[in-house]
């Protein structure tokens, strides 16, 4: 193997059997060494096969409806619907005017699970976007108009073609219109990577898809009619260069 | 091992059951657009696999059951983070399943039953019962090869290096607590996981063959 002397934990690390410091340790160490990061690649394919040297096992036929009706009620993208919202409140609400303890524990089940599965959805979308900002692959653009707000910056994560854009102090557009960001290769005309607006605040992060394989020099927003233009009907009052990334 | 090393061009045309590794990804991306067909799909792919791992690690039909049904509900909300640069579908999947299991596990406190069970069965291991398993065989030779691979470079590990696997990987024990669980000194138990590890990377050398990042 290696004399590297990191490279004792790659295999344990794997088998998520490091114990805390060193757990921490290496970690760190991973960030800076290519050598460990491909040691413990390659012990995470062998940690992933463990599950097959398992005997065969056939779950109860109902599990695959289970599974589809647990999707049919959690989007992969976006929000947890707001009926669950409506759904504990309601219950609640029952709960306190017909003041039975049955209720009020049936409720707080209720509730609990609405708390639950938002908390765990906004995890997976803190998590996902983290994963999208934080990769090699990134490459950034920050989009000023003459160094005064608002401003914004874009993370491209060229390995999935996803833009992360990170508005700030840009007031929201006025009723009707919508903010549109475009991706520009010079020479051709303007590419539309979709539309967004800001909150009260000014501030927006929003997740829009660049086309696989374009690669832009430019992005630059303009303001449309809602729903967004084909190509852009005024000049854009945001411009920025792609910067770095694979 | 011939099998496993075909293109998977020519796998897709000989099994329908049993479509090839790159179809687990694109089956991925499909459920990341929010198709729940592909999500239908990969259970009928790797429904099993994760059940028999969540069996495993919390030993109780009903509580894998829950496992395998939070595991790829949580494959589903999170379908678009998949990476096919750090491993297979399938490892990605047993990752998430493991992690719930052991949740559930130590939620349950029951880890030290499981744990006593899993450190005392004996020298046959998890992998034992592969020899009479099959009430419901794999129809896909690749992943039958592959079973049958995993299982017998598991049980051909000298029996220390294998429990300290077993202990990690299924029980969900740090070195440290499988030291004490085993009455062994650490460095024994972090020699024999790392000897383990390596002969078991060896041994699965033609199953961990993909492309790269």
């Amino acid at each position: 193997m290696t004399d590297h002397r990191w490279s004792e934990l790659a295999a344990a690390y794997a088998l998520d059997a490091v114990d805390a410091p060193e757990r921490a340790e290496f970690a760190a160490h991973l960030a800076d060494c290519g050598v460990c990061r491909s040691e413990l690649q390659s012990f995470r394919d062998v940690a992933g096969l463990l599950a097959l040297a398992l005997p065969a096992a056939t779950p109860a036929p109902g599990l695959r409806d289970r599974v589809l009706a647990e999707a049919r009620r959690v989007r992969p993208i976006g929000r947890p619907t707001a009926w669950l919202w409506l759904a504990a409140a309601a219950s609640l609400v029952l709960a306190l005017v017909a003041g039975y303890g049955y209720w009020t524990t049936r409720a707080d089940g209720i509730a609990l699970r609405g708390v639950l599965d938002s908390t765990r959805a906004r995890l997976d979308s803190t998590s996902r976007l983290l994963a999208a900002i934080l990769d090699s692959t990134v490459g950034t653009a920050d989009l000023a108009a003459t160094g005064k707000p608002p401003s914004m910056r874009l993370f491209w994560n060229r390995a999935r073609n996803v833009v992360v854009v990170a508005a700030f102090e840009l007031p929201p557009a006025p009723a009707g219109r919508t903010y549109q960001l475009w991706a520009i290769k010079k020479g051709q005309a303007p590419v539309s990577l979709g539309t967004f607006n800001t909150g009260p605040g000014g501030r927006a992060v929003v997740t829009l898809r660049m086309p696989g394989g374009f690669k832009p020099d430019l992005s630059a927003v303009t303001e449309e009619p809602a729903g967004g233009s084909p190509q852009p009907t005024q000049q854009p009052f945001l411009v920025g260069s792609w910067q770095g990334g694979g | 091992m011939g099998a496993l090393l075909k293109p998977p061009i020519v796998m897709a045309s000989q099994q329908e059951h049993l479509p090839p590794a790159g179809a687990d990804h694109a089956l991925v991306e499909r459920m990341a657009a929010g198709d729940e067909r592909a999500l239908g799909e990969l259970y009928d792919r790797l429904g099993r696999t994760a059940y028999a791992l969540a069996v495993a690690i919390v030993r109780e039909r009903a509580d894998a059951e829950e496992v395998v049904a939070d595991a790829f509900g949580q494959a589903w909300r999170t379908a678009d983070q998949f990476d096919p640069g750090r491993g297979s579908v399938g490892a990605w999947l047993a990752t998430i399943t493991r992690t719930r299991a052991l949740d559930l596990v130590r939620a349950q406190g029951r880890r030290n039953r499981a744990l006593a069970r899993a450190a005392h069965e004996g020298d046959a291991g998890v992998a034992a019962p592969l020899s009479h398993a099959g009430d419901a065989p794999d129809r896909g030779v690749e992943r039958q090869e592959a079973r049958r691979l995993v299982g017998r470079s598991l049980a051909e590990l000298p029996e220390p290096q294998r429990r300290v696997i077993e202990l990690a990987y299924f029980g969900g024990l740090t070195q440290t607590e499988i030291a004490a669980e085993l009455r062994e000194p650490l460095g024994t138990v972090k020699t024999r996981m790392r000897a383990g590890m390596e002969k078991l990377r060896g041994a699965l050398a033609p199953l961990l063959t993909r492309e790269g990042p």
